[in-house]
């Protein structure tokens, strides 16, 4: 594939052209510089259909968007609040958690910011604390719990390395819990005050657990299922889907019944093109390997970068640059057949790989031009890009320290893993 | 990109999400039974776990239909964000047209798949024809590419204010 061609692929995504079509317009000219009978890419994309475990991303994105269209979200906080609300700093950390369980369960749509922050905003600014550190907050909280199973991108990215689920699901744990804990010292760290937390009562707790009593199994029960392997990751799925239908529409009732397609088009728009994405990426890829481009990639890198340590930084380094420019599903699909082989080279193992990729990718949430937790919450807090990224500035630097402690302590994500 | 208003509405669109809904509900109701029968009966339905991953196929393609019509696939954006107003409308113009081109050729391409799996009688599910199931493929390129194509025009149409 010829410069000029690249070069006009790049022109018409930054004009606006869906990412699939840049992606299929690739793998077309690619195979046709080969003479390969060019039908290859509708086999390749056919791949869709050849994928068992890809069904677990259409039942955890449903259950998701279901899960945030009822009134699960105000009821996570305020079991999170009435559980943490008493230590100092504690309104801060209850988003934290509550924005982390949610994204774990939602996926990395978006909906986080939008769900929870409604309810949020309001709390914090109430409480005391000031409307930057809330907005901050908050738009740092959205991808936060992108490390925890069942997130939709540690699926995709175990589907495409071809890594086990099933570990990646355990490696995510350790970073995971790190970045909540260094993101709560600093709230702690700026809000020492004891003013702003209430103090604590068995009796809202007790409400609060007994008001999200259909909720509060849901996550032992998949996370128990998946952990000690009783559940495939598929089944979990699907146990999930059916668990918060049942629990939305016949226990609350709180989502009328006609809602139901709506909410089904909406969550099946977000899958159907995030798999076109993947299909056609199937048949970019497949050029890409034909053209030994990973091998080239690696002759070209290595005389730069001799060791394990200096591959890791120039990785660091690239993977914020792709984070800051891509959305995670497109970065996950293009970037990860390329970066696997190559870090295989250098003994990095494709589990940690994947938890250094997602992190990485979680700053790239809240960077500019494209990080979608900024525009999400200038939309949904009126306010202009520009001061939400002033706000998240300090909540991206410990981020960004949490995610170097990630790259260079592999056991971190791999302790976990058998 | 943002979806002409007047396309947002109609039998199309009542198609498409009456199959999401078909697909999605379909696939929850036999995924959910092949664990009831595994785990208590130690009996499995041969062809559920296929039938799935082609619905999943499908639930794909219709999606990605849907999000054409409801101009809701990923894409940068830059322009709309960072560029004057009268950058907006001749980047969008040719940011569909460019689409409607990619989703023409692969539904072309599409075709050629599924007419040589007819003519080779490949099977799935025991004994269906294949080309069925894959059909979706070409189909739903084709009218995402009806779609982007109507876009186009329509924002070529519209006036400037």
């Amino acid at each position: 594939m010829s410069l000029v061609v690249l070069l006009l692929l790049v022109v018409v995504l930054l004009l606006g052209a869906p990412i699939f079509s840049a992606i299929g317009a690739s793998a077309l000219f690619g195979f046709a510089g080969q003479d390969t009978n060019l039908s290859i890419v509708a086999i390749e994309f056919y791949g869709l259909a050849e994928t068992p475990i890809l069904l677990a991303i259409p039942l955890f994105t449903f259950a998701g968007f279901l899960l945030g269209e009822g009134g699960a979200p105000g009821r996570l906080v305020r079991l999170s609040q009435a559980a943490l609300g008493a230590l100092p700093g504690g309104l801060a950390m209850v988003s934290l958690v509550a924005c982390a369980i949610f994204t774990a369960f939602t996926g990395a749509s978006g909906v986080t910011i939008i769900a929870l922050g409604a309810v949020l905003f309001p709390a914090l600014t109430a409480a005391g604390y000031s409307e930057r550190f809330s907005l901050g907050l908050i738009t740092s909280s959205g991808s936060l719990g992108l490390l925890f199973a069942p997130s939709l991108p540690l699926i995709l990215y175990g589907i495409v390395a071809e890594v086990s689920i099933d570990d990646l699901f355990r490696a995510g744990i350790g970073p995971g819990i790190l970045m909540i804990l260094a993101l709560s010292l600093y709230c702690y760290w700026k809000n020492r005050r004891p003013s702003a937390s209430e103090p604590f009562s068995v009796a809202k707790l007790k409400a609060a657990i007994v008001d999200a009593r259909y909720e509060l199994p849901l996550p032992p029960l998949v996370l128990g299922g998946i952990y000690s392997g009783y559940f495939a990751v598929s089944e979990a799925a699907a146990v999930t889907a059916v668990y918060v239908l049942v629990s939305e529409f016949v226990l609350r009732r709180e989502i009328p019944l006609g809602a139901l397609p709506r909410i089904v088009r909406e969550s099946m728009v977000l899958v159907g093109g995030i798999f076109v994405i993947l299909g056609l990426s199937l048949a970019s890829t497949s050029y890409m390997i034909s053209m030994e481009v990973p091998q080239r990639l690696f002759e070209w890198v290595s005389p730069y970068l001799a060791t394990e340590t200096f591959f890791l930084v120039a990785l660091l380094v690239f993977l914020l640059i792709v984070g800051a420019i891509l959305d995670i599903f497109s970065a996950t699909v293009l970037v990860v057949p390329l970066i696997v082989p190559v870090a295989l080279e250098y003994n990095v193992d494709p589990v940690h790989l994947g938890i250094v990729f997602l992190a990485a990718m979680e700053l790239g949430y809240m960077t500019p031009p494209v990080g979608m937790n900024l525009f999400m919450s200038s939309l949904r807090f009126n306010k202009g890009i520009g001061e939400v990224c002033l706000a998240t500035l300090p909540f991206l630097i410990v981020l960004f320290l949490c995610v170097l402690l990630i790259t260079f302590l592999p056991q971190l994500s791999l302790f976990l893993v058998p | 990109m943002e979806a002409h208003a007047d396309q947002r509405h109609g039998p199309g669109q009542r198609i498409e999400t009456t199959l999401l809904c078909l697909l999605l509900l379909g696939i929850v109701v036999v995924a959910t039974l092949q664990i009831v029968l595994r785990n208590f009966f130690s009996y499995s339905l041969f062809w559920a776990d296929e039938l799935i991953r082609l619905a999943v196929l499908w639930l794909a393609m219709v999606g990605g239909v849907a999000a054409s019509r409801d101009g809701r696939h990923i894409s940068l954006g830059v322009v709309e964000r960072y560029f004057p107003r009268s950058w907006h409308r001749p980047a969008a113009v040719t940011a569909t047209l460019f689409a409607a081109l990619v989703t023409a050729a692969l539904a072309w391409q599409g075709y050629r798949f599924v007419a040589d799996s007819f003519a080779f009688g490949d099977t799935v599910l025991d004994a269906w024809p294949a080309w069925v199931f894959q059909a979706i493929i070409p189909v739903g390129f084709a009218i995402m590419s009806y779609r982007f194509a109507l876009q186009a025009l329509a924002l070529v149409r519209r006036r400037r204010e």
